[in-house]
């Protein structure tokens, strides 16, 4: 025999049912034949988390081997035989699951996962018929740990698959095993409570009805449901959410099919924050300030009385300002852009700007691949992350990250300024005071030389020429380095792309007559009109102009609504079709899951306004897939395969690579430091998100 | 010869067909006198729906939509709540708080019945809801329910029991 250092076989080849299978070395036998379609029943074993073999299902016969084996921690090995459906299997699957049963209370029509169990599949495909237990049931009441998350000790089998979710997959670990034996319970960290992320992993992991969902508890059932997938309107993640609805409401937010690129990802705002769009302060008719009382008047009234006021300040040559929302979709950002630079002649048009992304383009200028996705989070052997807590503020990247750690081994670094729970799997973290950045990538500099890829992550710290020094100084590391410009809201990213800016007209092109900025609109001390669509400016500042005409879009009555002149009330994503950008550039889309009466979308309302100014066949016609048509036709980077639109995917949009040649004031990009529990202005109006104790939340605090 | 013959087979033929006639008079009644007088229902006719109560008054449904689910015509719409330790309705954790059956829609084919796991709805006996106006066809559970005799008062208020075996 020689010893030749054979490469390690890439394939290994068994027999499961008499079919010949091969996988690669290290697959588990269970994914080996889920990929092969041989069902392998399993309750503990979850992909993606660390293997328990606790609920003996997935067990099978291998030759050779005297007893039955677990599938789920069983390794293919090269001529291993295995068979699946034997009588001894049936046999032994039958006995686990009477031995479930002798405590799983059979109350499956008061349960909430009645119809989706996967407990009742598995009785009804692999079970008895019958018990032989007489004994009573052990019985223990049901518990709220925390505003959202109802226990029942009843009905838990024990699977641990919310502990792993909980710790592995969300990095909290709030949730642990207490008792042994027949006693044993899942239990929260403060005893009889919970102090968690409140994001209810572990009651959509749940196989039962173990763990349930306050809002959703007793609402409906699961059959009774339409499941409109669309996008959440929260953060810039752009996480998939499946939202159930009944009557026309919204009762459950989640992502069951994995679909998306979050999988089943969410976190309390996704399955959680949808009631904003049930608030009851949502304003519901047009509403005129009469005698310095907003009174509701018709949309009819109310439309006319704008253009009115808007023909007479263009007619006299007037100053107009237009402030658009961060969660907007592209359609109604690109509709109102133009009907701003074609209807109104002006580019005093802005958004609240939370990320730099513009120098970013710019630095990057020449570069290709350079910009990373939500996917390459997941697979880069390492990331860096400059000044974000990214598990409070971008908890979908951040998850991307930890299951990064756990499957890739990547390493990850953090340059804050202050802890992050990504600390805890870190290669290195490092605190410094903001403004103190470089310093510490200084001393990373060496380290990060020795990796072989590289994903930037940074906030709003970093704008304006440290862009440029940070572009640099990856540059310098002589190793592919990707970006993510962080940036706050679902559609802060279109904004941007849809030249909601003052300089910058769709995809990136200098705008040749810049405007105002937010900023500057704002301190304006004679400005005419100011029409705010979707977005709150005033909150905490003051408009200069005593004289402006203040037209709000909203769907509260909030601090701009009080200074406005006429409000409209406008429809949540919740409400709306279209698409919108990710943080990651991500172009996914939105679809309408309630209607709301009273309300428009903001892209009819500035149809209508378009029209009543005579504008409508200039601007175009207000409909989502007309103005989507001309935004992939015209915008750079937005010729998408429209099949992934279709179909619910994420297409990667495919910006400018050149110069873009403008001034970017600094002082205009401010991140708000939303935290997990706060979403702007749409977090207030959610009841759920204000109610949980960890609300408000910080920032780097852990 | 042939007229005689004729006569006597005509009287013959006559004479039993009114020979049935003379036995079916003393045979009891089998129509029924309905609408002068009352309906007479078999024990299984399926009527209009009524929610039973169980034996301390409590509403035997427990909202879980089987029946609604099962409805081939789409005309059951619930509504579930929770019950409450000040306000128990059902026996179970929870209960319909709004039960509506479209009889414009009804097929009276019975799934529901069949469905329900407390048999908490089963079909009465009532079939005259023929009405000028369809909207009066909705029926609530108010209307569904089986009241509460007047001298009634529970036994115990039952906490859920433990069932034993399956």
């Amino acid at each position: 025999m020689s010893t030749s250092t054979a490469a390690p076989p890439t394939v290994v080849n068994f027999t499961v049912d008499g079919r010949q299978l091969s996988a690669p070395p290290g697959t588990l036998l269970i994914d080996a034949c889920k990929r092969a379609g041989i069902e392998i029943p399993a309750f503990c074993y979850y992909e993606g988390y660390s293997l328990q073999a606790a609920c003996r299902m997935c067990l099978v016969e291998v030759e050779k081997m005297p007893k039955l084996q677990t599938a789920c921690t069983l390794p293919v090995m090269e001529g291993m035989i295995v068979r699946s459906e034997t009588e001894q299997i049936h046999k032994a699957r039958k006995g686990t699951l009477e031995f479930l049963l002798t405590n799983h209370p059979l109350d499956c029509p008061v349960c909430d996962k009645g119809g989706e169990c996967e407990l009742q599949d598995m009785v009804f495909r692999y079970g008895a018929g019958e018990s032989r237990f007489t004994e009573i049931k052990n019985h223990e009441p049901e518990r709220q740990w925390s505003p959202v998350v109802f226990y029942d000790p009843a009905r838990c089998i024990l699977c641990y698959r919310c502990v792993r979710a909980c710790n592995e997959g969300m990095g909290v670990g709030a949730l642990g095993v207490t008792n042994r034996g027949v006693v044993s319970e899942i239990a929260p960290n403060m005893v009889d409570h919970l102090d968690c992320d409140e994001c209810g992993a572990c009651i959509d992991i749940c196989p039962v009805g173990a763990l349930t969902s306050n809002t959703y508890r007793y609402k409906t059932r699961p059959w009774e449901m339409q499941h409109v997938g669309t996008v959440c309107t929260h953060c810039s993640n752009g996480c998939k959410t499946t939202l159930g609805v009944r009557n026309d409401e919204i009762v459950r937010g989640n992502n069951r099919d994995r679909s998306g690129i979050n999988g089943e990802f969410l976190c309390v705002k996704g399955r959680y924050g949808f009631d904003v769009s049930t608030n009851e302060e949502r304003v519901t008719s047009p509403m005129i300030r009469i005698n310095g009382k907003l009174e509701a008047v018709s949309w009819s009234k109310a439309l006319g009385f704008v253009a009115e006021k808007f023909r007479s300040v263009s007619t006299a040559g007037g100053s107009f300002g237009v402030v658009a929302g961060p969660h907007l979709t592209n359609e109604e950002l690109f509709y109102l852009q133009k009907f701003t630079r074609a209807g109104l002649k002006t580019s005093n048009l802005d958004h609240a700007r939370s990320g730099d992304l513009v120098t970013l383009l710019d630095a990057l200028s020449g570069k290709t691949d350079a910009l990373a996705t939500s996917d390459d989070c997941y697979n880069t052997k390492a990331a860096l992350v400059i000044g974000s807590d990214l598990s409070q503020q971008h908890p979908f990247l951040a998850f991307q990250l930890r299951a990064d750690v756990r499957h890739h081994k990547a390493n990850i670094y953090t340059v804050t300024p202050g802890p992050v729970r990504e600390a805890k799997y870190s290669a290195q973290s490092i605190e410094v005071p903001v403004g103190g950045e470089f310093d510490a990538l200084r001393n990373l500099t060496e380290t990060l030389k020795g990796e072989q890829e590289l994903v930037i992550l940074f906030g709003d710290s970093i704008k304006g020429q440290r862009v440029r020094d940070l572009v640099e100084w990856a540059s310098g590391l002589g190793i592919p380095v990707k970006y993510v410009c962080l940036v706050d809201y679902s559609n802060s990213r279109g904004a941007m792309d849809m030249g909601v800016m003052p300089n910058l007209l769709p995809g990136y092109e200098v705008d040749p007559h810049p405007g105002m900025s937010l900023g500057q609109m704002l301190s304006h001390e004679t400005l005419d009109v100011l029409w705010v669509v979707g977005a709150n400016p005033l909150r905490g500042k003051t408009l200069a102009s005593k004289q402006a005409f203040v037209v709000t879009q909203t769907m509260f009555l909030e601090e701009t609504s009080e200074r406005a002149d006429v409000v409209f009330p406008s429809a949540s994503a919740y409400e709306k079709n279209g698409t919108v950008t990710n943080v990651t550039g991500q172009v996914q889309r939105l679809k309408a899951a309630v209607r709301t009466m009273g309300a428009k979308t903001d892209l009819e309302i500035c149809g209508l306004l378009a029209k009543e100014l005579g504008l409508a066949v200039e601007i175009g016609v207000w409909s989502h897939d007309v103005v989507f048509k001309e935004i992939h036709k015209s915008v750079r980077g937005y010729n998408v395969p429209l099949p992934i639109l279709i179909t619910g995917g994420a297409a990667a949009t495919n910006p400018v690579n050149g110069r873009v040649a403008v001034d970017v004031r600094i002082e205009d990009i401010q991140s708000a430091g939303d935290t997990l529990f706060t979403s702007g202005e749409l977090g207030r109006y959610s009841k759920l998100l204000t109610s949980v104790p960890e609300f408000p939340g910080a920032l780097y605090k852990r | 010869m042939a007229l005689i013959t004729n006569i006597l087979n005509n009287a013959a033929a006559v004479a039993k067909g009114m020979s049935v006639t003379l036995v079916e008079m003393l045979q009891p009644t089998i129509t029924d006198a309905y609408p002068e007088g009352p309906a007479k229902l078999e024990e299984r006719y399926r009527g209009v729906h009524v929610l039973q109560r169980d034996e301390n008054g409590l509403e035997k449904c427990v909202g879980c939509f089987l029946c609604a689910a099962a409805c081939p015509s789409n005309c059951i719409y619930i509504e579930a709540a929770e019950n409450t330790e000040e306000g128990r309705i059902s026996g179970g954790e929870r209960y319909a708080s709004v039960y509506n059956i479209d009889y414009s829609r009804c097929i009276f084919c019975g799934f529901c019945v069949e469905a329900c796991p407390t048999d908490a709805i089963t079909h009465g006996h009532k079939f005259e809801i023929a009405s000028y106006n369809t909207s009066t066809l909705v029926y609530r559970k108010e209307q569904m329910l089986t009241p509460l005799p007047a001298d009634f008062k529970p036994l115990v208020v039952k906490q859920e029991a433990p069932s034993a075996g399956h």
